[in-house]
């Protein structure tokens, strides 16, 4: 008896291998999206991303993965790796030939989706066929079309998007400054109490950027031309000439800077400086409630614009899962699921859904959500937003701000 | 001689006494705002919020288990290269020697990548046995080099004269050797489960996400502003070896002509 017991789970292990070996063989984006449905219920989809928040991680324990159990019968099993090393299995694997990967979703946008398009370690275009998306995004909207210059052809989907913000303390700046030309002038009289993380970190790199946007005649030379380094050379100069002129009053007098956000956020947590900054409009929230950032922390932005970057859902050429995967994306895109994330209690993020497009009722509720003090105005956030120039830019700032600030 | 005691624990304050117990101190406190004039707040949210991890345990145990693993795959090899390396004498030990020693000097994370193709061809990778097997690669130089110097001290007397008195091959490494190697499977063991339990890209990339250890769920955590459940977490770090270490302790206690401690001759 035991032994027909383990010859019939043979048998199930082997039929079990070879309906696996067709689902990554077939091109998913054909099927209805019942049939995808259907396929992927009972299965096991592995999403792999950034594990570094607690935020972010129990919007995901604790809210899509049993929703997922509930609406499809999916199993959603979050691994935390970070982005760069994923990119580095999927290389090595494509390398290898292994058609039948662990991953079946990722968290990517800009510089790594670039990579990863490049050296074809993703699916391929599959937005069209995820009815939310559909519905409730406008497919046609130049966020989604393109990220960070690179053209998105499909192959990920919109998950959620931010927007860079400066925070400051307001008990002890009363009025921040309202543009670059303002923020150069503050420094000058308050030395010591502004810094900036390297031009090599995230977003001190996207601070330099704000200052390039600036310096330029129009934001728009910068952000809607692909990068010629002539034809920006008297911006690009600019620039440096700002952050030359500034560096003598900033903390340290220039001579340290933060090597990353974290660091600047600990500055600003400890009172040393008075400013810190970062992408994700709401990102102070949590912080404050854990008595990181003092109570008093809002936020702010200045003229010309701040940058606002989207980030996405994507499938890895070899997920082994791809309908599991097409009906997880497609859950974390719905307006509910999107409501949960804009909610301040795990995550706190914008979302990229049309308004527009969505019931009276559903409007209403993201209408009615209330942010928290130090997040700025839905109106102002939009007025203010600018979009991301090419990762060259990203490229060209990394590479030049050390000969000509830190070195002068 | 006193004074060199009193400046031992002096610098032994300064430097690891003190900042252990601001680490503890932080840990279960809210996060230190120094201008702010809250002053010290205690709180235990920072060990909650670890403790709530669901991967936490999971990613512990892991550890755990591969750390061993690698120890007693290393404390095998390393016994036995040791110790022929020392009874040898042949020429051109200098050249096997550095030879061994090689993976050290190269980035473990370059070998990772060959090591990946090469394990997915065979079948290990995303596996705990791929994992233990590249955690070898940082671990066994090591150990080694330190059996090698173990046997070097304890001198080829020793072992010519158990041998003279007819002591068969594992009687005398049970009973002369592993008595005599205290010191040295000592700080093997230390070495080999810090290494292995800190390292964070090799193993992502080897385990896939499927082999989740302690590192992979505490590395994204440095990127947090928040000091206390950072403190928290380095504690969790700490304490995990510092257990393994003592229960190994506990065996070495198990080998023959071992001072047990609650037998009270001298």
């Amino acid at each position: 008896m035991k032994r027909k017991i383990s010859y019939l789970l043979l048998v199930f292990l082997l039929l079990s291998a070879c309906s696996q070996a067709s689902t990554s063989e077939r091109d998913w984006t054909k099927p209805s999206w019942d049939e995808i449905t259907s396929e992927a219920e009972g299965t096991e989809v592995r999403l792999y991303m950034w594990g570094g928040d607690e935020g972010i991680n129990q919007y995901i324990d604790e809210w899509v993965t049993p929703r997922m159990k509930e609406n499809h019968g999916l199993t959603l099993e979050r691994v935390p790796m970070d982005t760069p090393e994923i990119l580095q299995k999927l290389q090595t694997e494509k390398q290898a030939g292994k058609q039948e990967g662990t991953i079946d979703l990722i968290w990517i946008n800009g510089e790594n989706f670039k990579n990863a398009k490049e050296n074809g370690l993703l699916m391929g275009s599959f937005t069209h066929t995820l009815p939310n998306f559909t519905d409730y995004y406008d497919t046609n909207s130049p966020a989604f079309q393109t990220d960070f210059g690179t053209a998105v052809d499909g192959m990920e989907a919109p998950w959620g998007k931010v927007q860079f913000v400066f925070h400051y303390d307001s008990d002890k700046i009363e009025d921040p400054p309202a543009s670059f030309e303002e923020l150069h002038a503050w420094i000058h009289n308050n030395p010591g109490k502004f810094t900036y993380p390297r031009a090599e970190d995230f977003t001190g790199n996207a601070f330099l950027r704000h200052i390039l946007y600036a310096q330029a005649g129009e934001p728009e030379d910068i952000y809607g031309q692909p990068l010629e380094e002539e034809r920006i050379a008297e911006t690009a100069q600019h620039t440096w000439t700002y952050l030359n002129d500034i560096t003598g009053d900033l903390w340290r007098s220039g001579e340290h800077y933060p090597n990353s956000l974290t660091e600047l956020d600990r500055l600003y947590s400890q009172g040393e400086v008075w400013m810190t900054m970062g992408y994700n409009e709401s990102r102070a929230e949590s912080l404050i409630e854990e008595g990181v950032f003092p109570e008093s922390t809002r936020s702010f932005v200045m003229e010309p614009g701040s940058i606002g970057n989207t980030h996405f859902l994507s499938i890895p050429f070899n997920s082994q899962n791809r309908p599991g995967a097409l009906t997880a994306i497609n859950e974390m895109l719905s307006p509910e699921a999107q409501l949960a994330k804009f909610k301040p209690k795990y995550w706190g993020e914008n979302t990229p859904i049309s308004f527009e497009k969505l019931s009276e009722e559903m409007r209403k509720q993201f209408k009615t959500v209330e942010r928290g003090k130090s997040v700025l105005p839905p109106e102002k956030l939009e007025k203010s937003f600018l979009p991301e120039s090419e990762a060259a830019y990203v490229e060209l700032m990394r590479e030049q701000w050390f000969n000509e600030v830190v070195q002068k | 001689m006193r004074s060199r005691k009193i400046s031992f624990s002096i610098i032994a304050c300064v430097f690891f006494v003190f900042p252990m117990i601001l680490l503890l101190l932080q840990s279960v406190s809210s996060p230190w705002r120094f201008q702010s004039e809250d002053g010290f707040t205690w709180q235990w949210t920072s060990y909650q919020k670890l403790l709530q991890d669901p991967m936490l345990w999971e990613a512990t145990l892991t550890s755990i288990v591969i750390g061993y693993a690698v120890l007693v795959i290393n404390f095998i090899i390393g016994l036995f290269t040791g110790k022929a390396l020392v009874s040898s004498p042949y020429k051109g030990k200098a050249w096997v020697e550095a030879i061994l020693l090689s993976p050290i000097l190269l980035p473990v994370l370059a070998i990772a990548m060959g090591l990946h193709l090469l394990m997915i061809r065979i079948g290990l990778a995303d596996t705990l046995i791929g994992v233990i097997l590249l955690h070898l690669v940082p671990t066994v130089p090591y150990s080694i080099k330190i059996f090698y110097n173990g046997y070097n001290q304890t001198g080829p007397a020793m072992m010519e004269q158990s041998n003279i008195l007819g002591a068969g091959f594992w009687t005398q490494i049970f009973t002369v050797e592993l008595p005599l190697l205290r010191p040295a499977i000592r700080s093997l063991t230390f070495l080999t489960i810090v290494i292995s339990l800190s390292q964070y890209a090799i193993t992502a990339i080897i385990g896939g996400g499927r082999i989740l250890t302690l590192p992979l769920v505490f590395f994204p955590y440095m990127e947090n502003a928040n000091t206390s459940l950072m403190a928290a977490f380095s504690i969790w770090f700490a304490v995990i070896p510092v257990t393994m270490y003592i229960v190994i302790e506990l065996l070495i206690l198990l080998l023959p002509y071992s001072r047990l401690p609650w037998r009270n001759h001298r």
